[in-house]
């Protein structure tokens, strides 16, 4: 049972990390930008508001549950991304990221709901064909300790305009602490087109993951 | 008469940079499709604005005026630094963003 809630717990938790590593954590400014992640699982939907170019507030919601369906997590937080630094290059970008939130954590095996932080912060480095980041974040709560650790890479099949579909490969691997010894290691076709993105993959517990982006104003 | 060639060469070129009315911008770190929306979004909201390009692959952004005003090369520089990223150059164009999309059709 442990385990079950170990494996359930990580991929709810590594999929709002995720998240905000897939081409920065926010959209432009004045923009709001909802994502998502589906799985049969966990279905979580994260949105947040530029409220400058480098600043935004948003909100989450995730409900998840073990794979026997016994178990089950509700996840609720008020979001913050800022952009702590970017380098401008020719051919690319690079980005320091400030990431977290504070909200509450309910389940079925223990009353109440306890208070979660989740301060973390992301680099990432991308060109028009290349992309790679990294992510560590503190999921803390009274009597849970969640830090959480990833890092994606990937490369576009070719080069497009920006009116073009963009198809991406993108390997992702992330790990947590305190509920499992596994590493999670999901290989990703991801999708980019103008305003939103689509991600498929199957991981390496052989789970369907699809996750979606979307930007509007 | 070497000279009055040249001058006339330099004469044509600077009004047909002029015709129409468009600047080019380039513009370092701007390598994906949502940089490009956020930057496009601000350029268009410009008054002078009459239309926009960007060109990733080229990482540059191509500004024509409308009819009869004239675009504010300091503002346009101002909002996309504004918006997270390096101006590198500004320059005037002699074509109008309408061609330089179909020229872009046309090398796809």
């Amino acid at each position: 049972m442990r385990r079950y809630l170990a494996k359930i717990s990580l991929g709810a938790l590594c999929s709002l990390v995720s998240l905000s590593a897939l081409c920065g954590p926010m959209g432009f400014k004045d923009s709001w930008m909802s994502m998502g992640d589906v799985s049969p699982n966990w279905q979580e939907l994260f949105v947040n508001y530029a409220l400058t170019a480098r600043d935004a507030a948003g909100a989450s919601a995730l409900v998840m549950r073990s794979d026997d369906g016994t178990k089950s997590r509700q996840l609720t937080e008020a979001t913050y991304a800022r952009l702590a630094k970017r380098w401008n290059m020719p051919e690319a970008q690079a980005n320091i990221w400030f990431i977290g939130g504070i909200g509450n954590i309910t389940g079925n095996d223990f009353s109440g709901s306890k208070t979660l932080v989740t301060p973390g912060v992301q680099v990432d480095y991308e060109t028009t064909r290349v992309y790679v980041s990294a992510t560590a974040r503190l999921y803390r709560a009274q009597g849970l300790n969640h830090d959480f650790a990833s890092a994606r890479a990937g490369f576009s099949f070719f080069e497009v305009d920006y009116d073009q579909t963009q198809p991406w490969f993108i390997l992702e691997v992330r790990r947590m602490r305190g509920l499992t010894d596994k590493t999670e290691v999901t290989p990703m076709l991801r999708l980019i087109h103008n305003r939103y993105f689509v991600e498929f993959g199957v991981n390496n517990s052989s789970q369907a993951r699809m996750n979606f982006m979307y930007i509007f104003d | 008469m070497k000279k009055i060639i040249i001058a006339l060469v330099m004469g044509i070129a600077a009004i047909s940079s002029m015709a129409a009315n468009t600047v080019k911008v380039t513009v370092n770190g701007m390598v994906c499709s949502f940089c490009a929306q956020g930057i496009e979004k601000r350029i268009s909201k410009m008054g002078a604005t009459k239309d926009v390009l960007v060109d990733l692959k080229k990482k540059t952004v191509a500004v024509e005026a409308k009819d009869g005003q004239t675009l504010d090369a300091k503002a346009i520089s101002a909002e996309i630094v504004d918006a997270g990223y390096d101006v590198v150059k500004i320059e005037p164009v002699s074509q109008s963003v309408a061609e330089i999309r179909a020229e872009l059709k046309g090398r796809k």
